[in-house]
C-alpha cells in the first residue's frame, strides 16, 4: 500500500509539473531560510562551549564605577581576583586577563627585522590554561606563564613571525609604554583560536611581566582594566556564592578609595552597591551584556530574536503555500478521490495518504534546502559577517534527528489541511466533476493568502523604515563638518614632541587645517568626575576631550560664549571649554541665560582626588562626540598641555587634517596624500605604526550592525515576498480553474477581455488591500519599537506605507497576470461545452 | 437572408491526419426561420452552432452574416457582431450562481453599455414577459430547471437579438418543462425572432420549420 501511495504521489507530481515545481520551490526556499537562521542562532548560542569546564566558568562583572553605577562593566580592578582567592574557597581557580591595547612586536628572523602591530595582544595569568581549554600545539600549558616575559602565540602568528621554523625558545621584542624594548621568550604555540570564542587573541603574555606595575599602583580596586574569571568547584551553589562575595568590596576597597580619592568607601559609592555579579561563560557572548568587553565579539540578542522570528514566519509562509497549492490542485485529484471512496477507501486512510504525500514533498524540499543552504552559506556569511558552517553538523547524529523530526512535523502540519479538505469530497459529486463548483474552504484559503501578504508587506515596510532611519542618521548634522577629515593614529607613540610632525603636516598644501586631539568623535569615551566650586558641590560625570586649540577650529564647532584656547596665552593651559549640556548639568543655565549670567569665568574642579580647579573659558554648541544612538553627553574640553588632569600622558592621541578639496579631488590624489603622511611619520620614527581613518566613515561605522541587519532583512524580506507570490500564483491558478465557467458565460454575453481581466484580478487586489491595512498596523508598532533604540529618529511617514501598498498591488497584478490573460482570452466555447 | 455558410469545413490535425469536425457545409438562414439541427452524438451539431455563433473558428469556406463576411473579420469586430445580433441559450443554462435572476438578466446589458434606467426597464419588461417577476431576487439554485432555462432564454433575448442559438435547450429538463420551453420558442419565432436549435429529440424537431441533419460533420 505504502509503495502504491508513493507511486500515485509521484505520478501526480509528474503530471502537474507546474504545481509540483512551485510547491517544492516555495517549500525549499522556506526551509532553507529557516535552516540558515537556525544555524545562525545555533552558532550564536553555543559560543565558548568548547572549553572543557565551560559550565563551571563565570566572569565577574561589577557596576561601572566611572559612570553612574547603573551600567555594568565586564572589567574589574586587579584585586577582585586576589580577594576572591582569599575569601571564596568555592573557586577552584580565579584568573585575570589584561588587555593592554595595541602593541608593537619586533622580530629578528634570518637577519631581517620585522615590526608587527598586534591588536589582539593580552596578558594572562599562570593558571589561565587551567580554566580555559585552548588547544596547545607546542609547549606545556602548566608552565608556559610561570615566569615573566613569557609569550604564547597562535600557529598563524608563529608562522608570521618565524615562517616554518620552530618558534619555541625564540625571542621577540615588544615596545613598552615608555618607548623602551622588552624581550619576551616564546614558550608555547596554540592552535588558532576557534571563532566561537569571546576571547580572541593572537599573542598572550604572562601577566607576571607587569607585576612591578601592578604592585606600584595603589589603585588595586579602581584600575578597572582586568577581566576576572572564576572556575567554581563542582556542585557550588552560585546564588549562595554570589551573596557571599558581596562582602568583598566593602571589606577590601576602602584603602584604595581613601588613598586615591580621600573618600570613605560609602562616600565613593554614594550609597550604590558595589555588586560583584557572576555571569556564566555561556551567557558572556550571547547576552551581549555588558555591551563592551575588550577581548572579542559580543552577541546581539535582539538580532537573534528578530531573525528567529523571521525564520519562523518564513517557514509558516511556505507551509501555507504548500497548503494553498495542494488544495488548489484538488479538483484535479477529485476524480481519484471519488473512485477511491466508491471502492471503499475510508476517510482515515485517505488522510494518511495525503499526509504521507506532503511528508514526501517536505522531504524533497528539505534535501533541496540543504543543498541551497550549502551553496548560499558563503554569501550569507559575508553579508551577515558571521562564520556559520553546515558540513560539520553532518557528522552529528542529533542534527539528523532534528532534520527528521522537522520533516515529519512539517509534513504533518502542511499536509493536515489538504488531507482533511480533500478527503471530505462526496464521491458522487466528484465523479460527476462537480467538485469546485461549490467548493468549500475558499474563505480559509483567502485568509491564508491575506496572512502571507500581511507578513511580507509588513516586512517590506519595516525594511523601508530601517533604510530610511539609516539614511536619516547619516545625513544628520553632528554639529561640525565631519566630511573630508583625515585622521592619523598612534601619535602617542611619537612621544610629546610632535611639533616636527605638525610642521610637516602644515606645510602640506593638501591640508587646510591640522589639529591634535586625544580622542576622536564618535569615540570619545574617557570621562571623569567634576564638581562646581562655591554654592553647592554636586559631583557630576563629564566626558573629557583633550585637544589643541586648532582642533576645535578644524572641526568648526560653534562658540556660544567665551572663546577658544589661544596658543599665545600661556594662562589658557589650565582653563576649560564646556559644551551646552555640561553647562546645563552643572546648573549654570542654558544658552538663553549666558548673556545675563555668563558661565565664563566660573570654576570647575576635579572631584576625584586632586581637587584642582579650572576656569571656564568658553562654551561650545553641542556636537556629537558619540554615535547618533546616544544623546550628546556633557563634555569638558581640556587644553592639550593641562597636566593637572590625570589622564595626561596616558591617552591615545591623533592628528586630524581637513583635506583641501581643491587639491584632493580623486582617490589617486588621496592615496598620494596618505603616502606622503606615511613617509613623514616614518622619517620621525619608523617604529610608529601608520594607521589612518576618516571621520565621516567612523560615524558611518557606528551603524554597522544596523546596516548588517538591514542587509539581512532585505534578503529575508525578498524570500518572504517570493514565497507569498508563489502562494498567490497558486491561488490565482486555482481560482482561474474555479471561475472558468462564469467568466466564459460573461464573455459569451459580451464582456471584453479587459473587463474580464479587471474582474478577475480585483479579487486578489482586494485580498492584498486587506493585507496592506493589517501589515501597516503591524509594521507601525514594530518600527516604533525599533526606533526607540535611537536618540535621533526618522519620522514614521505615511508615504512609506503608500509606496509599500502600491508596490504590493503591482506585484499582485503581475503575479496573477499570467492567469488573468489565460482566462480572459480563452475560448469560451471550449469551456461551456455541454457536459 | 440573415446568414449564409458556403463550403465551410473545420478540422483538427491528429497524427498527421485531418479529422473533419465539419465538412463542406452549405447552409443559409432567412430572417424568421426556426431551424432544427439534428444528428447523433459527435456529428458536429454543437460545433456548427458555435461556428454560427462566432464562438469558434473554421478552417475553410465562407460565412456571411447580414452584409458582413465573418471569415474576413477581425476577432474584435466579430465579437461586436455577435454581441449585437446573437443570443445564446445553453443546455445547462449557464446562469451565474452568485448572481440573482435580476442580476443575471442585467449582465449582458452591462457589457453593452446600456444606461442604468434603460437596464432597469428592459429587465422589468423581460421579467413581465416571462412571468417571473416574483422570482427576480432568487438565486439560480433556488429555481427549478425549467425556470432556470426560462431565465436563460430571457437573458438571451434581453438585448433584442436577431438570432437565438439554442444548444439542446431542453436536454436537462423533464418533458413537461421541455414542452413549455419549446412553446416559448414558438411564440418568440412568431414574434419575428430567428431561432436555430440543436436537438436530439424528434418531438422538439417538429417545432421547427426546417431541419438540417448532420452525420460525421456533413449535411445529409
Amino acid at each position: 500500500m505504502f509503495k502504491h501511495y508513493i507511486m500515485i504521489a509521484w505520478r501526480n507530481a509528474i503530471r502537474q509539473k507546474q504545481f509540483t515545481i512551485l510547491n517544492i520551490l516555495g517549500l525549499s526556499i522556506g526551509i532553507a531560510t529557516c535552516f540558515i537562521i537556525g544555524l545562525y542562532i545555533h552558532s550564536e548560542v553555543t559560543y565558548d562551549t568548547f572549553h572543557d569546564k565551560a559550565d563551571r566558568i563565570y566572569r565577574v562583572n561589577q557596576p561601572n564605577i566611572w559612570e553612574d553605577w547603573k551600567g555594568v562593566s565586564s572589567t574589574t580592578g586587579p584585586n577582585v581576583a586576589v580577594a576572591l582567592r582569599e575569601d571564596a574557597p568555592e573557586f577552584e581557580e580565579v584568573t585575570r586577563i589584561l588587555n593592554s591595547g595595541t602593541q608593537i612586536v619586533k622580530t629578528e628572523n634570518e637577519d631581517q627585522t620585522n615590526l608587527y602591530k598586534e591588536e589582539q595582544y593580552f596578558a594572562a595569568e599562570e593558571n589561565f590554561f587551567d580554566v580555559f581549554s585552548f588547544e596547545f600545539l607546542k609547549g606545556n600549558p602548566k608552565t608556559v606563564f610561570a615566569e615573566p616575559y613569557s609569550m604564547v602565540v597562535t600557529a598563524k602568528t608563529a608562522t608570521r613571525y618565524f615562517g616554518d621554523q620552530d618558534p619555541i625558545g625564540r625571542t621577540v621584542e615588544v615596545r613598552d609604554y615608555d618607548g623602551s624594548w622588552k624581550t619576551y621568550t616564546i614558550k608555547g604555540v596554540l592552535a588558532d583560536i576557534p571563532y566561537k570564542s569571546h576571547i580572541q587573541f593572537e599573542v598572550l603574555i604572562s601577566l607576571k611581566s607587569f607585576s612591578e606595575r601592578m604592585e606600584a599602583h595603589g589603585w588595586k580596586w579602581i584600575w578597572t582594566a582586568f577581566s576576572t574569571y572564576g572556575l567554581v568547584k563542582e556542585g557550588t551553589d552560585i546564588e549562595e556564592l554570589t551573596a557571599k562575595i558581596q562582602e568583598i568590596p566593602p571589606k577590601w576597597a576602602p584603602p584604595t578609595t581613601e588613598r586615591i580619592f580621600n573618600q570613605t568607601f560609602e562616600e565613593f559609592t554614594a550609597g550604590n552597591p558595589w555588586e560583584l555579579r557572576l555571569q556564566p561563560l555561556s551567557e558572556v557572548y550571547k547576552s551581549g551584556e555588558p555591551t563592551m568587553h575588550s577581548f572579542g565579539p559580543t552577541g546581539n540578542p535582539i538580532f537573534v530574536k528578530i531573525f528567529g522570528a523571521i525564520g519562523m514566519l518564513v517557514l509558516i509562509l511556505s507551509c501555507i503555500n504548500f497548503m494553498n497549492l495542494s488544495t488548489a490542485r484538488s479538483s484535479k485529484r477529485a476524480k481519484e478521490i471519488g473512485v477511491r471512496k466508491v471502492l471503499g477507501t475510508k476517510r482515515k486512510s485517505l488522510i494518511k495518504q495525503f499526509i504521507l504525500e506532503s511528508t514526501l514533498f517536505v522531504l524533497i524540499g528539505t534535501v533541496l534546502a540543504i543543498l541551497l543552504v550549502q551553496f548560499s552559506l558563503k554569501a550569507f556569511n559575508t553579508i551577515a559577517d558571521v562564520n556559520i558552517e553546515l558540513i560539520p553538523h553532518f557528522s552529528n547524529p542529533s542534527f539528523w534527528g532534528i532534520i527528521l523530526m522537522f520533516v515529519v512535523m512539517l509534513g504533518l502540519i502542511s499536509g493536515s489541511y489538504p488531507a482533511f479538505y480533500l478527503s471530505m469530497f462526496q464521491p458522487i459529486e466528484t465523479l460527476k466533476g462537480k467538485v469546485g463548483e461549490r467548493f468549500k474552504g475558499k474563505g480559509i484559503r483567502n485568509g491564508l493568502v491575506v496572512f502571507q501578504f500581511t507578513i511580507s508587506i509588513a516586512l517590506v515596510i519595516c525594511t523601508l523604515f530601517v533604510q530610511k532611519q539609516l539614511g536619516y542618521t547619516s545625513s544628520l548634522d553632528v554639529g561640525f563638518k565631519k566630511d573630508n577629515i583625515l585622521q592619523i593614529h598612534n601619535i602617542e607613540q611619537i612621544g610629546f614632541d610632535t611639533e616636527t610632525l605638525k610642521a610637516k603636516l602644515l606645510s602640506n598644501p593638501a591640508f587646510s587645517a591640522v589639529g591634535k586631539s586625544f580622542g576622536l568623535p564618535p569615540n570619545v569615551w574617557s570621562g571623569d568626575r567634576y564638581k562646581t566650586i562655591g554654592d553647592k558641590d554636586d559631583v557630576v560625570q563629564l566626558r573629557n576631550l583633550r585637544t589643541e586649540e586648532d582642533y576645535l577650529d578644524l572641526l568648526g564647532v560653534e562658540f556660544l560664549a567665551g572663546r577658544n584656547f589661544d596658543a599665545s596665552r600661556s594662562n589658557d593651559k589650565y582653563k576649560v571649554i564646556l559644551n551646552e549640556e555640561a553647562v546645563k548639568i552643572l546648573g549654570w543655565g542654558d544658552k538663553t541665560t549666558y548673556k545675563t549670567d555668563s558661565p565664563i569665568g566660573k570654576i570647575l574642579a576635579i572631584a576625584s582626588g586632586s581637587e584642582d580647579q579650572f576656569e571656564v573659558l568658553g562654551v561650545v554648541k553641542d556636537f556629537n562626540i558619540n554615535s547618533l544612538h546616544q544623546k550628546i553627553a556633557p563634555l569638558v574640553i581640556i587644553h592639550h598641555q593641562n597636566d593637572k588632569v590625570w589622564d595626561y600622558g596616558a591617552g591615545l592621541s591623533y592628528y586630524s587634517m581637513r583635506l583641501n578639496s581643491m587639491l584632493v579631488k580623486n582617490p589617486d590624489d588621496l592615496q598620494g596624500v596618505i603616502d606622503r603622511v606615511k613617509q613623514d611619520i616614518a622619517a620621525i620614527d619608523p617604529a610608529v605604526p601608520f594607521e589612518y581613518s576618516f571621520m565621516d566613515q567612523d560615524f558611518e561605522n557606528t551603524f554597522i550592525s544596523e546596516k548588517r541587519m538591514a542587509t539581512i532583512l532585505n534578503v529575508f524580506t525578498l524570500m518572504a515576498l517570493i514565497i507569498a507570490c508563489l502562494g498567490l500564483f497558486g491561488l490565482a491558478a486555482f481560482t482561474a480553474e474555479q471561475r472558468t465557467k462564469e467568466l466564459s458565460i460573461r464573455k459569451v454575453l459580451g464582456a471584453k477581455v479587459s473587463q474580464l481581466a479587471i474582474l478577475f484580478s480585483s479579487e486578489f487586489t482586494r485580498l492584498v488591500v486587506i493585507a496592506v491595512v493589517l501589515a501597516s498596523c503591524m509594521a507601525y508598532l514594530l518600527v516604533d519599537w525599533w526606533l526607540q533604540n535611537f536618540a535621533y529618529r526618522a519620522s514614521i511617514d505615511i508615504w512609506v506605507f503608500i509606496i509599500a501598498a502600491i508596490s504590493a498591488i503591482a506585484i499582485t497584478l503581475l503575479t496573477v497576470s499570467l492567469q488573468t490573460v489565460k482566462v480572459a482570452t480563452s475560448n469560451p466555447a471550449k469551456k461551456l461545452r455541454t457536459e | 437572408m440573415l446568414l449564409q455558410l458556403k463550403n465551410v469545413s473545420k478540422w483538427v490535425q491528429s497524427g498527421g491526419q485531418k479529422i473533419f469536425l465539419l465538412k463542406d457545409i452549405n447552409f443559409w438562414v432567412n430572417e424568421g426561420d426556426f431551424i432544427s439541427i439534428m444528428g447523433p452524438s459527435g456529428s458536429g451539431k454543437s460545433t456548427l452552432l458555435n461556428v454560427i455563433g462566432m464562438l469558434d473558428n473554421f478552417n475553410e469556406g465562407e460565412y456571411s452574416f447580414l452584409e458582413d463576411s465573418v471569415h474576413t473579420l477581425k476577432e474584435k469586430h466579430r465579437a461586436n457582431l455577435y454581441k449585437q445580433y446573437i443570443g445564446f441559450v445553453f443546455q445547462s443554462y449557464h446562469l451565474i450562481d452568485e448572481l440573482t435572476v435580476k442580476e443575471n438578466l442585467e449582465m449582458p446589458l452591462l457589457y453593452k453599455k446600456f444606461g442604468a434606467s434603460e437596464r432597469k426597464s428592459l429587465v422589468g419588461d423581460m421579467l413581465d414577459r416571462f412571468n417571473i417577476v416574483g422570482k427576480k431576487d432568487l438565486f439560480p439554485s433556488q429555481l427549478s430547471g425549467g425556470q432556470q432555462q426560462l431565465v436563460g432564454i430571457a437573458r438571451a433575448l434581453i438585448a433584442s437579438p436577431k438570432l437565438i442559438l439554442a444548444d439542446e435547450p431542453t436536454g436537462n429538463l423533464n418533458s413537461k418543462q421541455g414542452e413549455e420551453i419549446m412553446e416559448t420558442f414558438t411564440q418568440l419565432n412568431k414574434e419575428g425572432v430567428t431561432i436555430i436549435q440543436v436537438t436530439h429529440s424528434e418531438k422538439n424537431m417538429k417545432y421547427g420549420s426546417r431541419v438540417i441533419n448532420l452525420l460525421d460533420g456533413s449535411v445529409v
